[in-house]
């Protein structure tokens, strides 16, 4: 009975488990190692220099994914958290409250939270923007400019041939690193350099 | 065979039926939203209420100071309302080195509070954030030092700034409002205390969104307020605070940013106002003072603050930002009453339009800085006949844009500050631009305050900070 062998099925068992092993670690050092490649790679990426836009509202309709990659982003760091905000409220809106006939956005994507006198916060709803920028357009006439717009890279196919670079009248489209894909107002100033650029979105 | 067929027929015809009548029940808006009013949660007003204020309560004397200046710039838009200085010395043609220099410069609460200035004496309101008080402070024209700062305890959050008026004098008394409608009294000479008024507890004052920017106005012995709320205009003693008269409010017109004008309408005396909610014009004198002898709620915007131009023949041109565009109304007397017609009403891109400061006339023309919103003329100084105020004259091109600044002539030259701190001389003219010089003085944030100038020193400001440049 000693000299009788360990039964095949336990071999079996524990080359399957290490053979399991070995997969998860080639595929998470591969996942790792083309992240890294990523992060440090000369790939670049369309980003929307906001201090270039004018707010035309092409970026809704030309963007190959519907809706638009292209959405609205909040710098909160310039808002004034206005009460009659240009970037939420219509134009001589008949008054400074929720209701569908006083908001800009054509999608209801900005929701507005009394947070105390004076003061309001802003915040987008991503899955409702269409990017249209008719916020921006306020935001940037009589506010602060803290509403832009940016390509959101969750949801950007990366063309090689943007459609909407391709008809951008300012020419606020441009090629940026994919390691530092968002240009944010605030960190991101006026010609800014790419040091100034943000890495996260 | 048969009967399989027949079931079959009629049991697909009865899923049909089935799914016929529930897509026809299904509502396919169900899951939508309501955007209604109230989803922001807004809540009252928390600080309206509070304790009552000491108007003037606080006073400090810090220094005295003799002066021989005589010029003066004694209210928003200066003595004749129309931002142009009269009997000014003569002013450099030309700035070299390092013209125009900056003589002193002060520290103020955030705040687009323009100055007054009164025989050497520069007076503007302020708030002091670490104190929490209004405060009108004086200070020497010539070394920028402080003389004394008469000033009373009241609670108030930052909101673009806070203070945003000009304080109106004249040889015996200022007159000051601040940010939450407080109106103040004092002697010029020594800053005593004269009266106080609370419009907010007075007239119910509805204090405008940014606080107050109405600018006050002395007309003879009165101050003339616009506090809407039960009194859309009021005019008390500057010497006793008794109120004289009180114009009702039936239509509910607010108070806006923008400053009561006097004009003169066939002989008839008369203020205007550009409120929210209406433009109206009350009788100056006689028997009807304080009576409303016009007014059209079809110039009605949630933001005025450009103040009304008025011209001779009867015309009013209106303005405003924040989309609201432009409107030239025409006043006309008949008999007992006045007519009021819109001749042109129009959007920002189509004509003149003003955002803070007001258009100012030089020699039949008018002069403007365009707002954000009027497309390709953004920010730039354009020049209109106040016949046609929506064709453009002559503009200051897109490479002389100039923000939300403020502007005011003086011996011959017109002065623009931008919002970034740098400060153009134009030669006005009614046929095209003319760029005399131009020099960034400071690195400026929102430099909006309108400026006042006398004895050749231009005061000007942004929001944290007041300078004073020579330009003779």
């Amino acid at each position: 009975m000693s000299d009788k062998k360990e039964p095949k099925s336990i071999e079996r068992r524990r080359f399957l488990r290490s053979g399991m092993q070995m997969a998860l670690a080639v595929s998470l050092g591969g996942v790792a190692g083309v992240s890294l490649l990523k992060s440090t790679s000369k790939d670049l990426v369309w980003q929307i220099d906001p201090f270039k836009c004018v707010q035309c509202g092409r970026c809704a309709d030309e963007c190959v994914m519907t809706p638009s990659a292209v959405k609205c982003v909040h710098a909160y760091d310039l808002c004034g958290y206005c009460d009659l905000c240009g970037g939420y409220l219509k134009p001589d809106a008949n008054a400074r409250t929720t209701a569908a006939e006083n908001q800009l956005c054509p999608t209801a994507a900005i929701k507005r939270q009394y947070i105390e006198e004076p003061y309001f916060e802003y915040v987008i709803d991503e899955s409702l923007c269409i990017g249209c920028a008719k916020c921006v357009a306020g935001c940037t006439s009589f506010g602060n400019g803290s509403l832009h717009l940016q390509v959101r890279h969750d949801r950007c196919k990366n063309c090689n041939d943007c459609s909407i670079a391709r008809v951008c009248p300012a020419e606020a489209f441009q090629r940026v690193p994919a390691d530092t894909p968002y240009l944010i107002k605030g960190g991101f100033t006026k010609g800014g350099n790419s040091e100034d650029k943000l890495k996260k979105g | 065979m048969e009967k399989n067929i027949k079931y079959i027929l009629w049991s697909t015809g009865t899923v049909l039926l089935i799914l016929f009548f529930w897509w026809l029940m299904k509502d396919p808006t169900s899951q939508f939203a309501e955007s209604i009013p109230g989803a922001d949660n807004r809540g009252a007003d928390s600080t309206s209420v509070g304790p009552p204020v000491k108007i003037g309560e606080n006073f400090q004397v810090f220094g005295t100071s003799t002066s021989n200046l005589k010029g003066t710039w004694t209210r928003f838009r200066g003595a004749d309302f129309d931002n142009i200085v009269k009997n000014s010395l003569p002013l450099k043609n030309s700035w070299a080195g390092n013209d125009p220099e900056i003589k002193w410069s002060v520290e103020l609460g955030e705040g687009h509070a323009g100055p007054s200035i009164y025989e050497g004496k520069v007076y503007v309101m302020d708030y002091d954030e670490t104190k929490r008080e209004d405060a009108l402070r004086c200070f020497s024209l010539e070394d920028g030092k402080e003389l004394w700062r008469r000033s009373y305890n009241v609670s108030l959050k930052r909101n673009h700034g806070m203070s945003r008026t000009v304080p109106a004098v004249n040889a015996d008394f200022i007159l000051t409002i601040g940010p939450r409608c407080h109106v103040m009294c004092v002697k010029r000479e020594t800053g005593d205390l004269v009266w106080g008024l609370d419009m907010v507890q007075q007239y119910q004052t509805e204090v405008p969104l940014w606080f107050t920017g109405q600018c006050p106005m002395i007309d003879g012995n009165k101050a003339i307020l616009a506090p809407g709320g039960t009194s859309v205009m009021i005019a008390v003693d500057m010497a006793t605070g008794k109120v004289l008269w009180e114009t009702p409010n039936p239509g509910g017109i607010k108070m806006s940013h923008s400053s009561i004008m006097p004009w003169t309408l066939n002989g008839k005396k008369m203020y205007v106002y550009s409120a929210v909610g209406a433009v109206i014009g009350v009788s100056a004198e006689g028997a009807d003072e304080g009576k409303i002898l016009w007014q059209s709620t079809a110039w009605n915007h949630a933001v005025v603050a450009p103040a009304p131009v008025c011209f001779p023949d009867g015309k009013v041109f209106l303005t405003a930002g924040y989309g609201a565009g432009s409107m030239m109304i025409k006043v006309t007397p008949s008999g007992s009453e006045y007519k009021v017609d819109v001749l042109k009403q129009y959007l920002p891109k189509e004509g003149m339009a003003c955002e803070q400061q007001t258009p100012v006339i030089w020699e039949g023309k008018m002069l403007a800085i365009e707002p954000k919103d009027a497309g390709p003329l953004r920010n730039q100084l354009i020049c209109v006949d106040p016949s046609d105020v929506t064709k453009v004259i002559w503009t200051s091109g897109k490479d002389g844009r100039f923000g939300l600044g403020p502007y005011l002539i003086a011996d011959n030259k017109m002065f623009v500050l931008s919002d970034d701190g740098t400060l153009t001389m134009i030669k006005p003219d009614g046929k095209k631009y003319i760029q005399l010089a131009q020099k960034k003085l400071f690195d400026g944030q929102d430099a909006w305050a309108p400026m006042a100038l006398a004895d050749g020193f231009l005061l000007l400001r942004d929001a944290k900070k007041m300078y004073c440049v020579k330009v003779n």
